[in-house]
């Protein structure tokens, strides 16, 4: 079949994509769980630059690094039952911006850096519980997280059905969490001794197979956050204790099948009544080879600053922050993801390159001096029981 | 455990199935489940059978009311209208009627009167296809699914084999296949299940062998049905448009993705002149053999007969 298939003709794409529809070759996405016992194990790094000595009082300083241990069983209990175990280590250490002033010598602002003050560890259990039927699955997870200063539990319900035609999918989700925020106490004050945030948000979805080689989904989703949402340790940080989040998506996927490969495109618009707006567009391409899967990917990522951000507070407003990530940006990540499967095992590695730049925005903002550029790359292991 | 057969008889013809398996459990609900599609489909579309779908819209032909159909067989109109408008018109489900004046086993040659009396019946474009129901228009008018089912048939099989787990197996009903996966103890370095493709005339011989990887073989014959008079040969293929069998070719199998895509275009093929049938086999993209009235091969698998058949 392979010696042809550059000749695929009208005919031939008629056919084949009409007799697509047909209930017989939409079977093979009927919801079941998976069919053999998975465990994994992965190991990723994540690096923040240094910030310069241009941006930063004090000299050039280093920025986060966090190292992340991962565990994860995935594993079938019956013939319509799937339960799921991820368990996550954290290590996190460094300096982030502790608040924004203006330099004396030039007329613009630099970053008042924490010290590498910050020692941190992180651990999270989650637990899913997938239920699967014929024309769907629904799922119910609880996570919890526990570090030094910030405990989180949170629940989630999802659900999704296929329509009888099996081309369109309908999901939804609803999450809730309880975090309690107690900041560590050391040479700088916090914003708050003890605190607490509660997050609700819901997400709806559709997914249509629009032929056999091309599917497109939308969603739309609505969090909200409620409680001390404050950054504790940023010195002037001072937020409104409530937020209201939306966000619609896009995407699209197209398979070929000469070469063995996909193209990913999705979009995402977010906004909340922060004043908060922002714009993603991911491009991923997934080439397969016979057991090797190469995934170079880029990301454009833009956002609008926060009402009440300003590196320097002039102005008197009820809340203030100078945190770089409610500023205005732009930022591309770029990177490769690769994996290879050897029988029963499987390996995957991947890298991401993150920068930043406010004039790479499609907003207009304040530049903040904080804006962080980073890697991120790691590796997994992970095994099936066939 | 490894290769397991199982032999059963559906849609008029003798079927078979192969698979390879650990688990004897497994593997006799995988069995039993891919029979019992076979044998859904075949009670739901033969034509033979009066309490079929496909009889009760044939019954309904000219009484002015549509006929309910569920969203399968409403995609397999929708498939047979794909087929249809890829062949100008020489695939049709409305033209199973014309089979009224020919009788293959009598070898008497109809006269044009009688073709002509059924030409009326025969006409795709007739069909009125809705959301949810079907309707033929003048009463006599016949929808024969004959053509297409089967190799669906095979696919939907091949579907609930793996949906029991099976991860190779390979479905033959009289012919028409549908295979997936690697059979256990190929030869390392091929894929996919042996299989012969049959001589038209003497039946026991292959005419080639391929190796049937992910995907369908369909053949398409005319030499087991047909009439010889004054010395012309008038097989059992007939074009929708003249009522007449047509000129064309003998065999004609084809390789796809998907068994029903091999068999439509195998049929298409049949329906067309020889030399046509050849350019446009050539031309689809496809995998194929064809065998013509001297029992010449042609196509892209006449090479593969120096494989082992299975």
């Amino acid at each position: 079949m392979a010696s042809r298939q550059d000749d695929l003709n009208k005919t031939l794409v008629a056919l084949t994509s009409s007799a697509f529809l047909l209930p017989a070759y939409q079977s093979a996405m009927a919801d079941a769980p998976p069919e053999f016992t998975e465990i994994g194990t992965r190991y990723s790094k994540y690096k923040e630059d240094d910030i310069s000595a241009k941006k930063a009082f004090g000299g050039r300083s280093e920025r986060y690094d966090i190292d992340v241990a991962q565990f994860y069983l995935l594993a079938p209990v019956s013939d319509d039952w799937s339960v799921a175990l991820d368990v996550s280590w954290e290590d996190m250490s460094g300096a982030s911006p502790w608040f924004v002033g203006e330099s004396i010598e030039a007329d613009d602002a630099k970053v008042i850096m924490s010290g590498a003050s910050i020692e941190d560890t992180r651990t999270e259990v989650s637990v899913t519980t997938r239920y699967y039927f014929d024309s769907g699955n629904a799922g119910f997870n609880y996570t919890y997280s526990d570090e030094d200063d910030y405990e989180s539990k949170a629940l989630s319900l999802d659900g999704s059905i296929n329509s009888e035609d099996g081309l369109t999918t309908y999901s939804a989700a609803v999450s809730a969490s309880d975090d309690d925020i107690t900041p560590t106490q050391g040479a700088y004050p916090t914003n708050t001794l003890d605190a607490t945030k509660d997050v609700r948000s819901a997400w709806l979805g559709v997914t249509q197979i629009v032929s056999k080689r091309a599917l497109v989904r939308f969603g739309l989703s609505y969090t909200y956050r409620d409680g001390f949402l404050t950054d504790p340790y940023k010195y002037l940080d001072d937020r409104p204790d409530e937020r209201k989040e939306w966000t619609v998506s896009a995407g699209y996927r197209y398979f070929l099948e000469e070469p063995n490969a996909a193209l990913h495109v999705d979009y995402r618009y977010f906004d909340d009544d922060w004043g908060i707006a922002s714009q993603t567009v991911d491009v991923a391409w997934v080439q397969t080879f016979k057991d090797t899967t190469v995934s170079p990917f880029i990301r454009y990522y833009s956002q609008d600053e926060a009402d009440f951000f300003s590196n320097i507070d002039y102005e008197d407003t009820d809340y203030f922050s100078d945190d770089y990530r409610l500023s205005a940006f732009g930022a591309f990540s770029y990177g490769l993801r690769l994996s290879h499967e050897i029988g029963n095992w499987s390996i995957n590695a991947d890298a991401e390159r993150y920068q930043t730049d406010e004039s790479w925005g499609v907003y207009g903002g304040e530049e903040s001096p904080g804006l962080v550029e980073f890697w991120r790359y790691g590796v997994g292991l992970n095994y099936a029981f066939k | 455990m490894g290769r397991i057969e199982h032999r059963f008889k559906a849609m008029g013809g003798p079927c078979c199935l192969r698979l390879d398996a650990n688990d004897d459990v497994m593997a006799k609900r995988a069995i039993a489940a891919a029979v019992a599609e076979v044998v859904r489909l075949e009670k739901k579309y033969s034509r033979y059978l009066d309490d079929s779908l496909t009889s009760q819209i044939n019954r309904a032909a000219g009484a002015g009311v549509p006929v309910p159909i569920d969203h399968e067989t409403s995609a397999l109109l929708s498939y047979a209208n794909t087929v249809w408008e890829e062949s100008q018109g020489l695939f049709d489900l409305t033209s199973g009627v014309l089979r009224l004046a020919w009788d293959f086993k009598s070898g008497r040659c109809p006269n044009q009167l009688e073709i002509d009396a059924l030409l009326p019946l025969v006409g795709w474009d007739l069909v009125q296809r809705e959301e949810g129901s079907v309707y033929l228009p003048r009463a006599g008018m016949e929808l024969d699914f004959g053509g297409c089912v089967k190799e669906y048939a095979a696919d939907s099989a091949a579907m609930q084999l793996r949906r029991s787990g099976v991860t190779s197996g390979l479905i033959d009903l009289a012919g028409d296949m549908a295979a997936f996966g690697t059979p256990q103890g190929n030869v390392s370095g091929t894929s996919g299940w042996p299989v012969g493709i049959r001589h038209p005339v003497e039946k026991d011989k292959a005419v080639a062998g391929v190796n049937l990887p992910e995907g369908g073989l369909a053949s398409s014959g005319d030499y087991e049905r047909c009439l010889h008079i004054d010395g012309k040969r008038y097989g059992h293929i007939l074009h929708p448009h003249t009522g007449w069998p047509v000129q064309g070719l003998i065999a004609v199998s084809v390789l796809a993705a998907q068994c029903i895509v091999a068999g439509s275009s195998a049929t298409i093929a049949m329906l067309k002149p020889a030399d046509e049938a050849l350019d446009w086999l050539d031309n689809l993209g496809l995998p194929w053999l064809a065998i013509d009235v001297d029992l010449n091969c042609h196509g892209s698998l006449v090479a593969s007969q120096q494989l082992s058949p299975g």
